[in-house]
């Protein structure tokens, strides 16, 4: 009965700061129905929190504004998200505003179908000096800031505190590298203290963030940033095999379990004590600590990272709002307040506290919301101060790839082809890069990139 | 092959002129008949079809738009692929895991809930509910049930001292655990279809082969499977296309994988043309499967169909 | 059960033969829990807190109820309003294909016209082509039309069925064509003997066109994912998905949702059963 407390507790805390105004905001919307700009925003928060949170948000910036009215619309997955939007994205059939993950960041400028944000900034003079340095290289490109980045993280170690000490680890010291990793896996598994050491999905997004972490690079020309990429060089250094070896290692020792593709499934792996570690995104954080719901601490530490790599560090991920060109200018303006009003510290702070997701601004981590959560549940800080240890150069920035969705699940393919022994790390590897670079190929010629 | 179809009637409109006018007012009356269909068709089947046709013999934008034309460039490279023939290989091997087993379970099933016993309503109601849960459904309902760690099916094996198996993450099990949720889901569709079949198999045949001496395998042999071959055949050629067809309990369970072992050519079409951004390819991909599930409807029909007895 | 048998101590034959029913009767029992688990494993998870949800090992029921899955999964997608879209896209197709199979099929069947097979084995052809391949199309005509969100998006292109055609078509054909002389001799027109000579005859085959056709479209994702919009217009598949959040997943939510979504066709279905039945049962009797 504890966690279904500490559930609504958090989503109170998210509503009371994100929908506080809502029934104060029903009577004024009558009165200014017929001047409002009328916008859609289409988003992709699923599941308990994204929903409730993002519909409390636009409750709150409709009752704010009698001027604009922001309808959201959930449109499935990323994936499916940004399939609709491709469909549409060259004419009027398009939402004034959208959510897109940030792989498809390329694939967007590329669609030549949006407005930069950076048009509305330098308009209104916005300070981007209050956003974290780390997420605006992600998202500039070309020294241009084309999306606004709405949820953002990083991927973190989570681990379980009760096993690490039965297991006579320190609980307050997660482990730091790769060998540390297999090394303290070995011991809990070897101790009998679970099952098995670590879960780790077989997601690609982990080893563009080992990549990352050792400072080396997915794509060529910069990651993509100096020139658009023309091939992944992951498989030409050490790095990529690395990271591979590592990981097929620990599996075939028996102290990590593969649980597939999904984080969902290591995630429950963790939550019902079955293993004693596990790597994800930080934005599963308030989930975790929901279903770990007491019966252990929950520890979070830093991704794996060499100690020789001093230029190695974490890339951005999550999402950023779009806005696009099929709708008319009054819209697109009313797309850029919204984008300003979901993006300013209080809406950051209350999406922080109830997903884990990091805020995109400094001054976020003023709101009393976040205090009174950082002072309860140290864990909340672990991706931040995690990204903001990491040095911003073109391995940290991230790669900027059209079809780096069909890149990570090649990826994909090459980790779980290891990590089930079927081929060797480095053979893996360049099976991946090779299908990826004729899918690069096939991209920049069809879209003129060059 | 889909070009030259519709040529059919085109051709055969000669010989009617020559032939008495009866003809053509059959067709006339015949096209009164057919033409709601035939519109709908042509809009939303024979129009797509054309289109992606065309789409097949470019390399695609990212937005579906034409970019390269390049002939036979996209089927030359399905056809060398491996992984084109893997997906083959898959949705056969799929096809082979649920469509038989779908059958083998609910005939049986069919014949018990065909007993006149009290209560039957009870059991018929739970052997037929699964035709009234959706796909997207019964995949949530597998995918926790098989889940690799905290999972059910993998504590019951643990109950018997059995290791715990990766359902979804094992390539050697992942095709048969999509297949198992595919014959659950399916098997409440088979049984309603196959009982209504077997409560029409009239009481004098039975009583007549009783009589004869046929015991009880003798009577099912002689004379219940033939009167309910066409709805057996029924049930083979339906879940054969929404076999081929699958995607929703895929895209659940395991998108594909592990190792593209459940990467039946849908989800690869799927995967081609919303994911990959490649039309083209998956265009390609959507005519050689239209062309293969042709040839193998005709088959089931040419082979099968002889067998079935109609009344 | 066995008790009562044991008891008359009847004869071997047939002591073996009530011992080989009660065994039935036990093999139905545990056949019938074994197709019912997966649901009702489903609806025990669904009762479960988060906390309980992630225990190993599983328990097999709540220890206690707790309906905050199905409170938050209420909150968050209006599932009623699903339920109806989905209920009218899949009656309004449902109707439509009966419509239109059964006068192509009434064609195919009792009307000799040249082109006949062609135009039956292009028919058959519209089976076999991948719903993949029309989407991307099929939403440009649909864009084009300005039906983008509405219903009329949502049912037009299935209106008509080659699958239902041919399904009627065997059926018709087994219609003795006696009937049919006889009709014509009676100086009964056509459509008149397709209303009420064909079509009474045909329940059985209507029926499972029916279901088939319904659940068909029922099942939808792709299609009412790309041509709606609005959440007012989403149809229950959808809604199962908004339930699932992109980065972390609440089993006991999602399981509340497919409970709520799979009960309404259930009951349906329980309700109908008879009728669905009947109707598949009605015109084979007759032999």
């Amino acid at each position: 009965m504890r966690a279904r407390v500490t559930r609504r507790e958090l989503l109170k805390r998210a509503g009371a700061v994100a929908g506080g105004a809502v029934a104060a905001g029903l009577a004024p919307a009558r009165v200014r129905a017929q001047a409002a700009t009328r916008i859609v925003f289409w988003h992709s928060m699923g599941g308990n929190l994204g929903e409730t949170v993002v519909r409390a948000f636009v409750n709150r910036f409709n009752a704010s504004r009698s001027d604009i009215r922001v309808e959201a619309q959930y449109q499935g997955s990323y994936d499916d998200a940004i399939n609709k939007l491709r469909a549409s994205i060259q004419s009027s059939a398009v939402p004034a505003i959208a959510q897109v993950y940030d792989i498809g960041t390329r694939f967007m400028i590329d669609s030549k179908g949006v407005v930069p944000v950076q048009e509305f900034i330098d308009r209104d003079k916005f300070d981007l000096g209050v956003l974290e340095p780390n997420i605006l290289a992600y998202y500039r490109v070309g020294g241009r800031l084309y999306s606004m980045p709405f949820n953002t993280s990083t991927a973190i170690l989570y681990y379980n505190k009760d096993m690490f000490k039965k297991a006579g680890l320190n609980p307050e010291q997660p482990p730091r590298t790769f060998e540390e990793i297999e090394e303290y896996a070995t011991r809990l598994t070897q101790s009998g203290v679970t099952r098995s050491g670590i879960a780790l999905a077989i997601y690609g997004w982990f080893f563009e963030q080992l990549l990352a972490r050792q400072g080396a690079l997915y794509a060529n020309h910069g990651n993509g940033r100096d020139a658009p990429a023309t091939a992944v060089v992951f498989h030409e250094e050490e790095a990529g095999v690395r990271i591979l070896e590592w990981w097929a290692r620990m599996v075939k020792a028996g102290v990590a379990t593969n649980p597939g593709r999904a984080t969902a499934a290591s995630q429950r792996a963790f939550a019902a004590g079955q293993t004693a570690m596990t790597a994800d995104s930080t934005a599963v954080l308030a989930s975790l600590l929901r279903g770990a719901g007491g019966k252990f601490a929950v520890g979070t530490g830093y991704f794996p990272k060499p100690p020789a790599a001093a230029n190695g560090g974490s890339i951005v991920g999550g999402a950023s709002v779009w806005i696009l060109k099929g709708r008319p200018p009054a819209e697109q303006q009313a797309a850029w307040e919204f984008a300003k009003f979901i993006t300013a510290p209080a809406q950051q702070a209350a999406w922080y506290v109830g997903t884990g997701y990091f805020p995109i601004r400094k001054d976020a981590y003023r709101e009393p919301v976040a205090r009174e959560t950082l002072a309860k549940s140290p864990q909340f800080l672990t991706a931040i101060s995690e990204l903001r240890s990491s040095p911003i150069n073109r391995a940290t920035q991230g790669a900027l790839l059209g079809v780096f969705p069909e890149a990570r699940q090649k990826v994909e393919e090459a980790i779980e082809a290891t990590v089930l022994g079927r081929k060797t790390p480095k053979q893996a590897l360049d099976d991946a890069a090779r299908d990826i670079n004729q899918a690069i190929a096939v991209y920049n010629r069809t879209m003129g990139v060059s | 092959m889909s070009g030259g179809r519709p040529v059919g009637p085109a051709r055969d409109v000669p010989r009617a002129r020559v032939r008495a006018q009866a003809d053509l007012r059959a067709l006339a009356q015949a096209g009164a008949y057919l033409l709601p269909s035939l519109v709908v068709f042509c809009v939303f089947v024979f129009y797509p079809l054309v289109r992606n046709l065309e789409l097949s013999l470019y390399e695609t934008t990212p937005f579906g738009g034409l970019g390269l034309f390049t002939g036979a460039g996209n089927y030359a490279q399905l056809l060398g692929s491996p992984a084109f023939l893997n997906s083959l290989r898959v949705t056969f091997l799929f096809a082979l895991y649920t469509v038989p087993a779908g059958i083998a379970l609910g005939l049986p099933l069919a014949l018990l809930a065909n007993r006149r016993i009290r209560g039957i309503v009870v059991y018929r109601t739970a052997y037929s509910f699964t035709i009234a849960v959706s796909i997207a459904a019964a995949a949530l309902i597998w995918h926790w049930l098989l889940d690799p760690n905290v999972g059910i099916l993998d504590y019951l094996l643990t109950l018997v001292h059995l290791p715990k198996v990766g359902w979804l993450t094992d390539p050697r099990w992942a095709l048969p655990a999509v297949a198992a949720t595919t014959v659950w889901k399916d098997l409440g569709f088979n049984v309603v279809v196959l009982l209504a079949a077997l409560q029409g198999v009239p009481d004098e045949l039975v009583e007549a082969a009783r009589i004869d001496g046929a015991g009880q395998w003798g009577v099912f042999r002689s004379v219940v499977v033939p009167a309910i071959s066409p709805a057996l055949f029924f049930v083979g050629v339906v879940s054969t296309i929404g076999v081929v067809q699958s995607f929703g309990q895929i895209h659940i369970l395991t998108q594909g994988g592990p190792l593209d072992s459940t990467n039946v050519i849908v989800y690869s079409i799927y995967r081609n043309a919303f994911f990959n951004f490649r039309f083209g390819l998956a265009a390609a991909q959507a005519m050689i499967l239209f062309v293969l599930v042709l040839v193998l409807t005709g088959l089931q029909f040419a082979v099968f169909e002889r067998w079935v007895t109609y009344q | 059960m066995t008790r009562p048998i044991a008891g008359r101590l009847p004869r071997a034959p047939a002591l073996r033969r009530a011992a080989g029913r009660a065994g039935l009767d036990l093999a139905m029992v545990a056949i019938a829990l074994v197709v019912l688990f997966p649901l009702l494993f489903a609806l025990s998870t669904s009762l479960k807190t988060d906390v309980e949800v992630n225990q190993y090992p599983p328990s097999l029921w709540p220890h206690t109820i707790d309906l905050g899955n199905y409170v938050a999964a209420l909150q968050q997608a209006p599932l009623a309003r699903f339920l109806l879209n989905s209920f009218i896209q899949s009656g309004a197709v449902t109707l439509g294909q009966l419509v239109t199979a059964s006068l192509a099929a009434f064609a195919f069947a009792f009307i000799q016209f040249p082109g006949r097979q062609a135009l039956f084995f292009l028919f058959l052809a519209t089976l076999m082509i991948p719903g993949e391949v029309t989407l991307i199309p099929n939403y440009l005509t649909i864009k084009a039309l300005g039906w983008l969100n509405t219903y009329p998006a949502l049912i037009a292109p299935f209106l008509a069925t080659g699958f239902g055609t041919f399904l009627l078509r065997q059926f018709f054909l087994t219609i003795p064509r006696e009937l049919a002389d006889a009709a014509v001799i009676d100086g009964c027109s056509r459509r008149r003997f397709l209303w009420t000579i064909v079509i009474p005859l045909a329940r059985p085959a209507l029926a499972t066109l029916g279901i088939y056709a319904f659940l068909a479209t029922w099942n939808q994702y792709l299609w009412p994912l790309l041509v709606v919009n609005s959440t007012e217009m989403r149809t229950v598949q959808i809604g199962l998905a908004l339930l699932q959040a992109q980065e972390a997943v609440s089993w006991g939510l999602v399981m509340a949702g497919v409970i709520l979504i799979v009960l309404p066709t259930v009951l349906l279905f329980l309700l109908g059963y008879r009728h669905v039945v009947r109707g598949l049962t009605a015109g084979a009797v007759k032999g």
